[in-house]
């Protein structure tokens, strides 16, 4: 069982590699992608029953490119059977900065701006991630076949839109990279938010993601907020088990069993900021991590530093304004200067159109309102969001909430 | 995220207010929207229902629950197929739901999936 795990493990490592190695010479991602798909499904199969080859990346890169072979013997085109045996006499290139910059490459490849985000999130998991199809369906509950369409069609824009397999130039690099930080942290939320109850598949999601940010960290080491957005997944994935019950109802912060939470993945997100802060300028990711980091640091809910949680959030309120942000600190501004206070801060935010069909503004409402003893009011503001929710276990625990005011 | 539209009525109804041709015509679109919606990837399931008037409900009375034919309520009102489609907005779910209503001309329902993550 070890065993098929390590091979699992070594096959995603390697499977942006090969597929970045067999672009950045042939061109032909779509192509190319099936076959390098194929060949981790034969190495699968085989390796658990041989043993690992001593090389599984050129076992890899040879099968893949055998299957590119076929493909094109099948297409029946005199053109490209010249173009493939030509190929075939380039040297395999072995030199690890080059595996690196095609894994970036592919990365940025796959979340292209002409793509949707559920595409941008598909290719993603399959190019870059190595997962399969049906892993991917899986994890976000639709039919494989719905899937399978979904990453071809992704595959076909980026081949009209004529996207060359190149890292993005200077000055579009930065806005590329934020696209790709929003997608891992997009399937980071994907599981981790779903991660109660009977979908398992979804917490895996949590995992690849963690995986894939911890790649990108590799490749980009000095960008602060790809170190941000790592430390910020594992400060939050550490409250994983303490944030359910067994029957999948939520816990909120404030009620979580803190001994239940993972002490390595918090000594380790809070390593990866200490070492970041300061060394770039301060981005959104690196601030909600400093934010979790203090949520993780209190022994429990009642010693929580929230004089420095909402110095944070003034921070954060200046690098990346919005209603979001106004919401989360009105929290630390209740805390820190009492409910009325916090109230007053969410007030500002009744007219925000981008909050009028958000249920976390009456949620947060009706906690402070209970904070403040308005129980009436904070009853009608936790149904209100009960009401607006789009989460099973949400709309419950607000339903609840309400209840036990009554 | 994932939507559910809903559309309401009868085959019969159809035909009597649209006519044959139309019927004819409406079955052509809704071949047309699901091959559609598969091809971008987009559908989880599509589904008809049997005429509303060949439902049953079941009640609690009298201390146990019992069968009874219907709902017999007006035809329009009764659910007669859904799709549940999974897009990148609720405006692409509005999208769909008005290339439906373009054709058939009578009102149809879009609710949202309750496949959200909490917030917490």
């Amino acid at each position: 069982m070890r065993s098929v795990a390590r091979i699992e493990d070594l096959l995603r490592e390697l499977a942006p590699q090969v597929l970045g190695a067999l672009v950045s010479r042939h061109g032909q991602f779509d192509t190319c992608e099936d076959a390098v798909q194929e060949a981790l499904l034969a190495a699968a199969q085989q390796w658990e029953e041989r043993g690992v080859p001593d090389n599984p990346r050129s076992w890899l890169m040879t099968v893949a490119s055998r299957r590119l072979v076929d493909e094109w013997r099948s297409e029946g085109a005199r053109r490209r059977r010249e173009e493939t045996s030509a190929m075939l006499e380039i040297p395999e290139r072995g030199r690890l900065a080059t595996d690196q910059d095609d894994t970036l490459t592919l990365l940025f490849l796959c979340c292209h701006p002409s793509l949707s985000v559920p595409s941008q999130l598909a290719l993603t998991l399959r190019a870059v991630g190595g997962l399969t199809t049906a892993e991917i369906a899986n994890a976000f509950l639709v039919p494989e076949t719905t899937m399978a369409q979904r990453i071809s069609r992704a595959k076909e824009s980026i081949r009209s839109a004529g996207v060359r397999f190149e890292l993005p130039a200077k000055p579009e690099e930065a806005d590329r990279l934020r696209v790709v930080m929003h997608v891992l942290y997009l399937v980071f939320n994907e599981g981790y938010l779903t991660s109660s109850g009977p979908s398992l598949n979804r917490a895996d999601l949590t995992g690849e993601a963690i995986r894939l940010n911890r790649m990108l960290h590799a490749l980009l080491p000095t960008e602060g907020e790809v170190a941000g957005l790592l430390a910020l997944m594992l400060l939050t994935d550490a409250r994983r088990a303490a944030r359910t019950l067994p029957d999948g109802s939520l816990v909120p912060l404030d009620e979580q069993r803190r001994d239940l939470w993972d002490r390595r993945q918090i000594d380790e997100g809070i390593a990866l900021l200490t070492r970041t802060l300061g060394t770039t300028s301060v981005g959104p990711y690196q601030m909600q991590a400093a934010i979790a980091a203090v949520h993780d640091e209190a022994p429990s809910a009642a010693e929580t530093d929230w004089p420095q949680i909402l110095a944070l959030y003034d921070v954060l309120e200046r690098v990346s304004p919005g209603p979001v942000i106004t919401l989360n600190r009105a929290v630390a501004v209740a805390m820190v200067h009492g409910p009325r206070a916090g109230l007053a801060l969410l007030g500002t935010l009744d007219n925000d159109e981008r909050m009028k069909r958000n249920h976390r503004l009456e949620a947060v409402r009706g906690h402070l309102l209970e904070l403040a003893g308005d129980l009436a009011a904070a009853r009608e503001s936790y149904q209100r969001a009960a009401r607006m929710s789009a989460s099973i276990p949400e709309q419950r625990y607000l339903t609840l909430r309400a209840a036990r005011l009554a | 995220m994932k939507y559910m539209i809903m559309t309401f009525g009868s085959a019969e109804a159809g035909v009597a207010a649209m006519g044959r041709d139309w019927m004819l015509e409406m079955i052509q679109f809704m071949r047309k929207l699901d091959d559609d919606l598969r091809k971008s990837g987009e559908l989880v399931s599509a589904e008809g229902l049997a005429d509303g008037s060949q439902a049953k409900t079941v009640r609690f009375e009298n201390g146990i629950s019992v069968a009874t034919d219907g709902p017999f309520a007006e035809s329009k009102e009764s659910l007669v197929g859904y799709w549940i489609v999974d897009v990148e907005s609720e405006g692409r779910a509005i999208e769909i739901a008005s290339r439906i209503v373009d054709f058939v001309k009578v009102p149809i329902e879009v609710r949202r999936v309750m496949d959200a993550p909490p917030d917490f």
